[in-house]
């Protein structure tokens, strides 16, 4: 055994010679940045040997490092095996910050009407004139008391096996907890004395990259804890791709606990801070794309990755948290959203519920946008969903000085015409240390409006101005100078980062158009844009309709329903009348195949063009930019 | 029954003037103006259509040129400004396309030879004159300014802009009153970006003619002749940001695998078969210009659309 000490922070950790820095930091429960998996593709786990002795490739990896870094000791932590006592330096762009993780779901005024309810009865003891069963007795007791009558209340075996103890031990005093579950009602705890106030639920929005618990007091219809946290799958690989091959490869297994233990651990912080015990949460609702909550539930997802894409289950599920390793009350439910297919999964059903549009006769159009995107067009009638690739242009992804939401991060800015100066804010306020998804939306937009690019994205490096110059291969934009970035070096916007982002858009476009299509619509015929997902939220809408992200609508119509699968999860959880919509929203919904969509190639270039080529599609936006434009005709 | 030949169509193609004659202060014996159509040619019915023009395209370093056309030209193709005379007067052109090759060689410098090779064919020919320039963005800027100032007056139509490149070569052509010929890669939506992003920068649409890209018979035409087709019934249905007269020219002709492996014998008459066929399909798509090489293949288009004209298609009606 070893000891491998990481700092800053001094963490330590005892590791096995001949293992991975990586695992030991894994285990030591540091969050690193491992984009590949730890396959030593991505060069993202960069971290400093300061002293002991390791084994690591430098001539294999050297692409990744400066001569300066290897001399300081970079190495790779995946590829990086302990050979003896260790200290080993993570510097901050290494481990993997707290992103901005949307947590804030939107106000719902839903109506309050749980499907698990407490009872707490007082009975009189069994004699020898009233000898009915303990169980008669409690269900009995549970009906006057104004829960749902007796017999058709299921009770199961270790029910009954403990009513006999808590009834006698609590003479008689005690709190009958029933759940409404798919085939009628079920007793799903007994307890002694009364204990009626203490009922919660978590509703859960499973993200591959993120988890987000809100805890609901079921008894007042309040929300007791909010609490998020990165989906520790990561370290199996930041996509979903990644994943699924990870668990081909490995087995589900680990990836079924790391989802277990991602959603553990925001239970246990969001009922910590609301000092409730997590055995007085009976009801888990889960809302997750289709290959996170076959992963949580332990089910096979590796025949949803290649053709014909088949999903094992897309129906609503229940199942006792106990058989997931949930920590909550043994005996609680989980609830998992339904799927339409592999790519619209119970997240984008969720996001459905939030923004209410399958109740509304006028249509609306659902936009949630990540690395991948999904799209739902419809009304309470007829709906059309479709999915595809973004690109991870939007979340930053390639992108030179793309970066999540992090701190340091760029997420609104601005350039002054003439000067060409930008006036930008970051997350948190520290010196900037690259751009993010609304950033790079805002970036698209003012380089259109103040000309430095042409509506293709080139930029016009015929303009006389510091801050346009062409590097080795592109050309590009400085938003900041060297010294005054959090990272030492010019912030630029590279040409080829512009197209990355153009063709991302398009697609999004595209997407939107070929569903209109399908339904036989067009734009103004949209009543609401909906928003959806962390990105949606901070998107300035204005710049995401100027670059043609989105079909044009009035801008006060585009709204943004901020993490619409935890508000999704929130409303199945405490309304059962909704819950009960569920799987038939999802059977609405028609799932269009991009790909064989004839006419989404020509949409999709179309698109790559700013706004679009079609103009007339963009009568504000084209109106706008002839006032900022030079237009001769 | 009689058809509708304009099939509810309502809009024109922009008219382009290339050439200006000393009454429009060039020096050129004739001034075209092509576009104008409200429909496809050589259709019965049709207003008066005197067939896409033929230019002959020539360049000025012919060592990378077809040997098929250097073999039938001979020495003249060493001179490019005989060589335009003898396309003027011998081969029966419409027009000149004058290659300047000499500029892509690797670190060309010698800006001042471009202008002279310009003034020495316009000064041998009197027809219009198209001039693709360099294809290095270092010169462009400079190659373009001198083919535009040399040829002043004279309504040239100069290629190539593409959306990767076209600033250099709009600023020369709105310097000196040309036109501008907007290639794109086989694609409506590409062709039609480009003529927006030149418009933007302030060329007129009455100076764009558009290049959707020809690929030779056999090897791809059919998808130049559906991006032709597409942007040519979407002007006619109105948009004017695609209503612009086409040139097509398709070079590889010469080149494809059947020319290079016929017979020795029959080499030249493949080539010239090629490269008819594959211009005649391309004005039957719409093309107001077609480029050729070999001068063989000129009179054979010519008299094909005469013929075509005299018995204009039938719509199918009685």
């Amino acid at each position: 055994m070893r000891t491998v000490t990481f700092i800053p922070g001094y963490r330590k950790i005892d590791a096995e010679q001949g293992s991975t820095i990586l695992d030991a930091a894994q285990r030591a429960g540091l969050n690193i940045n491992v984009v590949c998996g730890g396959q030593g593709k991505c060069g993202k786990c960069i971290v400093y040997v300061r002293s002991g002795k390791t084994i690591f490739d430098q001539q294999k990896y050297k692409r990744f490092f400066t001569d300066d870094e290897l001399a300081q000791g970079a190495c790779l932590a995946c590829q990086t095996t302990i050979e003896s006592d260790l200290q080993v330096f993570i510097p901050d762009s290494t481990s993997i910050q707290e992103q901005k993780i949307l947590i804030d779901g939107q106000e719902t005024a839903m109506e309050f009407h749980p499907s698990v309810r407490k009872y707490y009865i007082e009975l009189q003891p069994p004699t020898i004139s009233d000898p009915s069963p303990d169980l008669s007795r409690l269900l009995w007791g549970i009906q006057k008391a104004g829960g749902p009558s007796a017999e058709k209340i299921y009770a199961p075996l270790e029910m009954l096996r403990k009513i006999p103890a808590i009834l006698r031990h609590s003479e008689w005093k005690a709190t009958g907890t029933v759940a409404l579950v798919p085939g009628g009602y079920r007793l799903v705890d007994v307890q002694e004395n009364d204990t009626a106030k203490r009922l919660y639920g978590a509703a859960v929005d499973l993200g591959s990259t993120t988890i987000v618990v809100y805890i609901w007091d079921l008894v007042t219809g309040k929300i007791a804890g909010v609490a998020s946290n990165y989906n520790r799958q990561i370290s199996c690989g930041e996509d979903i791709l990644a994943r699924v091959n990870f668990a081909r490869k490995n087995g589900l297994s680990k990836l079924q606990a790391l989802a277990t233990e991602s959603i553990n651990l925001a239970i246990t912080t969001a009922s910590n801070t609301a000092g409730i015990d997590r055995e007085d949460i009976y009801e888990i609702v889960v809302a997750g794309n289709t290959v996170m909550t076959h992963m949580l539930l332990g089910i096979d997802p590796a025949y949803m990755i290649s053709e014909p894409y088949v999903p094992v289950v897309r129906r609503a599920l229940s199942v006792s948290t106990g058989r997931i390793g949930i920590t909550c009350n043994p005996n609680g439910g989980l609830f998992v959203f339904p799927a339409v297919s592999d790519f619209i999964g119970g997240d984008i059903i969720a996001d459905i519920l939030a923004c209410g549009m399958s109740e509304k006769e006028e249509i609306s159009l659902l936009i949630d946008i990540g690395t991948n995107f999904e799209v739902v067009l419809g009304n309470s009638e007829w709906m059309f969903s479709c999915a595809g690739a973004a690109g991870p242009a939007l979340e930053g992804g390639e992108v030179l000085f793309g970066m999540r939401a992090n701190p340091g991060a760029i997420e609104k800015i601005s350039i002054e015409p003439g000067t060409l100066n930008p006036l930008y804010t970051t997350i948190n306020g520290i010196k900037p240390q690259g751009i993010c998804g609304s950033g790079l939306i805002d970036l698209l937009a003012e380089l259109l409006c103040t000309c430095v690019i042409d509506r293709t994205g080139r930029i016009n490096t015929g303009i006389a101005n510091p801050r346009i110059r062409t590097n080795s291969h592109f050309p590009e934009y400085v938003i900041e100078w060297a010294n005054r970035t959090g990272i030492g070096k010019d912030i630029v916007i590279t040409e080829n980062d512009i197209k990355n982002l153009i063709m991302s858009k398009a697609s999004v476009h595209a997407a939107c158009v070929t569903l209109m299509n399908q339904a036989g619509i067009n734009r103004k015929e949209i009543s609401t844009i909906y928003f959806a997902g962390a990105f949606g939220n901070y998107i300035n809408k204005k710049n995401a309709t100027i670059i043609g992200l989105i079909p044009e609508i009035s801008i006060d119509k585009i709204v943004n329903i901020g993490n619409g699968a935890v508000t999704g999860a929130n409303i199945a959880l405490i309304n059962r009348r909704m819950r009960k919509t569920l799987d038939e929203i999802a059977c609405r919904i028609a799932y269009i195949e991009l790909n064989a969509e004839s006419s989404f190639m020509d949409e999709y270039t179309s698109g790559t063009f700013l706004p679009h080529t079609e103009l007339t599609l963009f009568p504000m936006v084209q109106k706008l930019l002839d006032t900022c434009r030079i237009t001769k005709e | 029954m009689v058809s509708d030949v304009n099939f509810g169509w309502s809009s024109t193609i922009v008219k382009v003037i290339l050439g200006a004659t000393k009454t429009n202060g060039g020096t050129r014996r004739l001034s075209y103006q092509i576009g104008g159509g409200t429909t496809l040619p050589f259709l019965e019915g049709t207003p008066d259509f005197s067939g896409p023009l033929i230019a002959f395209e020539i360049c000025d370093d012919p060592q990378n040129w077809s040997s098929i056309v250097r073999n039938y030209c001979q020495d003249i193709v060493n001179d490019c400004g005989e060589w335009a005379h003898a396309a003027d007067s011998v081969y029966g052109a419409d027009m000149i396309r004058l290659y300047l090759t000499s500029t892509r060689q690797r670190n060309f410098s010698d800006i001042a030879s471009v202008g002279k090779t310009v003034e020495s064919v316009l000064s041998k020919t009197s027809l219009p004159l198209i001039i693709e320039g360099s294809n290095e963005s270092t010169i462009d800027s400079e190659v373009f300014l001198k083919c535009g100032e040399a040829g002043e007056g004279e309504r040239l139509l100069l290629g190539t802009a593409e959306a990767g490149r076209y600033r250099s070569i709009a600023a020369a052509a709105m310097a000196y009153n040309h036109s501008v010929i907007a290639q794109s890669p086989i694609d409506v939506n590409l062709a039609k970006q480009l003529n927006i992003l030149l418009k933007e920068i302030g060329v007129a649409r009455d100076h764009i003619v558009i290049d959707p890209y020809t690929g030779s018979l056999g090897y791809g035409f059919e998808y130049s002749y559906s991006a032709m087709e597409r942007i040519r019934f979407a002007a006619l249905k109105g948009d004017a940001d695609l209503a612009m007269p086409v040139i097509c020219s398709a070079i590889d002709s010469l080149t494809v695998k059947e020319v290079r492996d016929a017979e020795p014998a029959i080499q030249d008459d493949i080539a010239v078969q090629w490269e008819f066929t594959t211009g005649l399909a391309a004005a039957a798509a719409g093309a107001e210009i077609i480029c050729v090489r070999h001068p063989r293949t000129i009179p054979l288009l010519r008299k094909a659309f005469t013929n075509l004209k005299s018995e204009k298609t039938d719509m199918g009606g009685q």
